[in-house]
């Protein structure tokens, strides 16, 4: 068995080595990762210079105007350029997305980089290796001679994969051995052992990537009688799985999950808004009936000056009532109890409105989460979203990194704001009896703790993205099961 | 003669299994695809009613055309306020609430042709002489007294009329299925903006027919034909227009908004502390004045470096047809960079004239898209001829090309 399987690899091997697709290939591979990682790095070293003048200039500030009530408006924490940056431009977060002068050419033109390298050119030359792999060996009339042989089904076609997918990767391999080297010799790129398990992690990713489009092109090729219509099938599945299928999914889970535009939020705050006004007269009614009936006479007296319903008030004779309240306790106390319980009645009735309208924010926080669930779980269809799920995840330059950057930012800055109130009492201690000055004190913060953002350990990265890494295994698993089925019933003839 | 062989020719293609699958495709795709797109427009409608009814924001409708080239309409339909130290601040954008929109493209009409349909333009064309010579019917077609010039024009025309019927009926069907809805109002303009762009889209897919028909002209086996044909279209559809843009960027160094907002703050806050420690009025006016030329200074010089790296980033990506037809198609729809910066123009001015006095019979802002002959003429036109010029390069080089084919 394992002679023959040898023969199956080193011929298959050497059929695509001699083919022009491999040269086409490799010439691709390398020419496009080479100039994307010498592109990328300067970008990066761009990056790394304006994120250093950020933080200069926030410490300047605070060197020199760190007043107590200003202190908010500059508070450090700027978000370093990832260090995968040279090989995956990373998503940009919405700090830029209130500004008029935000970049618009990377919506109308996605950058370039690994990910696009791996998705697109590899997975296009994945089937391009394999769509003819069964059906060509047919057209030629070596798939019979092979077969009349001793060799079994499952041999030839383990060898096909073998093989294909060793020479497939010989493009891939060299153009990356040349971008870790372009890493390496950069000077302004300096990973530390997790950066390289995360290089390592993100090349086993890919590898099972790819190999999934090459076991499609394979099952494909397997199940069709020429080496068209295989190459048309292959494709018109490359177009679903990449093209279309990540492209859609967020479209159609906005349309099964609708989130409520913000006309709709609106006019639901609008809604309970104004029912919230409507409540207040009949429950102030209400509080008015129950001092009447308690108090009779005396309460009729304070609401012939003026009283009795809150929104009257203003038009009441206050001083009146002050007399009359300074000459009758009864009166007196009537009057505070009063007060009391339409203060009571409104508190109740603010708190009420404010959890009316955090339940609306949190319900469209919710509704919004279901969405994107949703809109990851339809994509995951697609080997290619499986795929940037994983190795933007793992190498920190996707979503799931982004919410790590916002925590990690907000711890910080929390514990600045401790420090700073430290410092504020400190100051405040030391000039007792001075009055506060307009801005608030000087604070003296030299001393602040400073922001270095830690990248999220990548055996938790690991443990998040191993589901989708899964989905990935399991395309293999069903493609090379597809291709077998196919092959085992295959009509050589 | 030239009649016959069209004729041969699409219903060769008619009954072929790839006529079959690519109709199927771009079908289903454009339908699906205007659809969605469509719906997405209902949303940005009722945003900008909300936006609208904002006395203090700028904001423009959305436009119908969206629908089919959105572009930067996402970008456009904010609503723009002016917020602390008289910066210019932009409303959230209505799909930040998922964060998965910005994983993936958008699936509007333009990327569905100037993806998925100049593949399959190319997949259409990239055997039509290879395979005939592999099937060797070439040799026999060529055996009589039909002339090469003869049977290359009635191949290119009859594999071109049968691959872009089923697209054009399906866009026109999208369109007319648009233009029923309610919401929808296209006025005169807009459809003579449709009708240049499905004219562009023909003449953009009708560049990736004859570069696929001239590489079947340049191999012999429509194996290589297959893998030079995806070669160049990845070329040109992916690469050229995504290196040249960060190309551009290696050129012309222009700091992040991050910077320059923070910058900008940096400098107003500043002034406003100092101010505070001035003891007299004018010697305050002076520092707040200072601030802010400061501030206009740092801004227009950030934007005059944009531009600049705009123009360049055109400029370089324009070798690939794909880029400029995006850059037609989304200036037509009135979507695209030139219309932003205009409009960005538009808000700075408005906001800077109204500053911060909120009375109620203020004009509102109002905004008129760049008409469609303005759009011609400001580079619409040179994106157009561009992409006539590579049709009719890679057609003049196809004939010549099988003019010297060897058939045997």
């Amino acid at each position: 068995m394992l002679k023959p399987l040898k023969v199956v690899i080193a011929r298959e091997f050497l059929h695509n080595l001699l083919n022009l697709r491999f040269t086409v290939g490799l010439a691709l591979c390398l020419t496009v990762t080479v100039a994307c990682i010498i592109i990328l790095s300067h970008d990066y070293r761009q990056e790394l210079a304006d994120y250093s003048r950020r933080v200069n200039l926030q410490g300047e500030f605070l060197g020199k105007y760190a007043l107590t009530d200003w202190i908010n408006q500059m508070m450090p924490g700027q978000k370093p350029p990832e260090r995968f940056r040279p090989v995956i431009i990373g998503i940009p977060g919405n700090e830029t997305e209130n500004s008029l002068d935000e970049n618009p050419l990377p919506i109308l033109f996605p950058r370039l980089d690994s990910l696009f390298i791996v998705t697109i050119v590899m997975s296009l030359l994945a089937l391009l290796f394999s769509y003819d792999a069964v059906t060509g060996e047919r057209e030629r009339g070596t798939l019979r001679q092979m077969i009349s042989n001793s060799v079994s089904r499952t041999t030839i076609l383990l060898g096909k994969f073998l093989g294909g997918i060793a020479s497939l990767l010989i493009p891939f391999i060299l153009a990356l051995l040349v971008g870790v080297l372009c890493i390496n010799l950069n000077p302004n790129i300096h990973w530390d052992g997790s950066a390289w398990a995360e290089l390592g992690l993100l090349i086993a990713a890919s590898l099972t990537f790819i190999t999934s489009f090459y076991l499609l092109g394979l099952m494909v090729s397997t199940w069709s009688r020429s080496s068209s219509v295989s190459m048309l099938n292959c494709l018109f599945l490359w177009v679903l799985l990449v093209l279309v299928i990540p492209n859609v999914g967020p479209y159609i889970s906005a349309q099964l999950r609708r989130i409520p535009s913000i006309r709709a939020m609106e006019r639901q705050a609008a809604e309970i808004k104004r029912a919230w006004l409507e409540a207040g007269p009949p429950r102030e009614k209400e509080v008015v009936e129950q001092f009447r009936g308690k108090y009779g006479g005396l309460f009729s007296q304070f609401e012939a000056l003026g009283f009795g319903q809150a929104q009257e008030e203003q038009k009441g004779n206050p001083e009146k009532v002050g007399q009359l309240a300074a000459a009758d306790p009864r009166f007196k106390a009537m009057v505070e109890s009063f007060r009391d319980e339409l203060a009571r009645l409104g508190q109740e009735r603010r708190t009420a409105l404010n959890k009316a309208m955090l339940d609306l924010g949190a319900d469209l926080r919710a509704k919004a989460a279901a969405q994107t669930r949703l809109a990851k779980y339809l994509a995951a269809v697609s080997p290619l979203a499986d795929f940037v799920y994983v190795a933007r995840d793992l190498t920190g330059t996707g979503l799931r990194s982004l919410k790590y950057f916002e925590k990690s930012q907000g711890e910080y800055r929390w514990r600045f704001r401790q420090y700073a109130s430290g410092v504020e009492a400190a100051v405040e201690a030391a000039h007792k009896n001075e009055p506060r000055p307009e801005g608030g004190w000087f604070l003296d913060l030299r001393d602040h703790p400073r922001f270095v953002f830690q990248e999220e350990p990548w055996k938790d990265k690991l443990g998040a993205v191993l589901p989708y890494w899964g989905i990935l295994g399991l395309f293999n698993v069903v493609f090379f099961a597809g291709a077998f089925a196919g092959f085992v019933r295959y009509d050589v003839r | 003669m030239l009649k016959s062989i069209i004729k041969r020719e699409i219903l060769s293609n008619l009954l072929s299994y790839r006529f079959s699958i690519m109709t199927v495709l771009s079908t289903t795709l454009t339908l699906a695809s205007i659809f969605l797109m469509y719906r997405d427009y209902g949303l940005a409608r009722e945003n900008y009613e909300v936006l609208a009814s904002e006395d203090a924001a700028a904001v423009i409708p959305p436009t119908p055309l969206s629908i089919f080239a959105k572009g930067l309409e996402e970008n456009l339909c904010r609503a723009y306020a002016l917020s602390l130290g008289e910066r210019i601040s932009a409303s959230s954008k209505q799909q930040s609430v998922n964060d998965l929109f910005k994983l993936f493209t958008v699936p509007d009409l333009l990327y569905i042709i100037k993806v998925i349909l100049s593949l399959c333009a190319m997949l259409f064309a990239f055997d039509m002489v290879s395979g005939e010579k592999e099937a060797g019917t070439l040799r026999q077609s060529l055996s009589g007294s039909l002339g090469r010039p003869i049977l290359i024009v009635g191949k290119w025309i009859g594999g071109f009329t049968s691959f872009i019927l089923p697209f054009f009926l399906a866009a026109l069907l999208g369109a007319i299925f648009v233009s029923l809805q309610p919401k929808v109002a296209m006025g005169p303009q807009d459809w003579a903006r449709l009708g240049l762009f499905l004219l562009s889209s023909v003449i953009y897919l009708a560049v990736f027919f004859s570069l696929g028909l001239l590489i079947s002209c340049l191999t012999h086996e429509s194996s290589s034909s297959l893998v030079v044909s995806l070669f160049a279209w990845t070329l040109l559809v992916f690469l050229i227009p995504n290196l040249g843009n960060i190309l551009a960027r290696q050129l012309v160094e222009v700091p992040t908004v991050q910077q320059l907002e923070l910058t900008r703050r940096h400098i107003a806050l500043s002034a406003l502390m100092e101010v505070n420690r001035l003891p007299d009025w004018p010697e305050r006016k002076t520092r707040l004045e200072q601030a802010r030329s400061e501030q206009d200074q740092l801004t227009e010089d950030y934007r005059n470096r944009f531009a600049r790296l705009v123009t360049l980033s055109q400029n370089i990506t324009r070798v690939s047809p794909t880029a400029a037809f995006t850059f037609l198609a989304t200036d037509l729809a009135g979507t695209g960079i030139a219309e932003e910066r205009r409009l960005k123009q538009a808000v700075v001015q408005y906001l800077s004239e109204r500053g911060d006095d909120q009375e109620p019979d203020r004009p509102r802002f109002s905004y008129q898209r760049t008409s469609c002959r303005v759009v011609l003429g400001r580079g619409g036109l040179g994106n157009f001829l561009i992409l006539v010029l590579f049709d009719l390069l890679f057609i003049a080089a196809t004939y010549v090309a099988f003019l010297r084919y060897d058939v045997r």
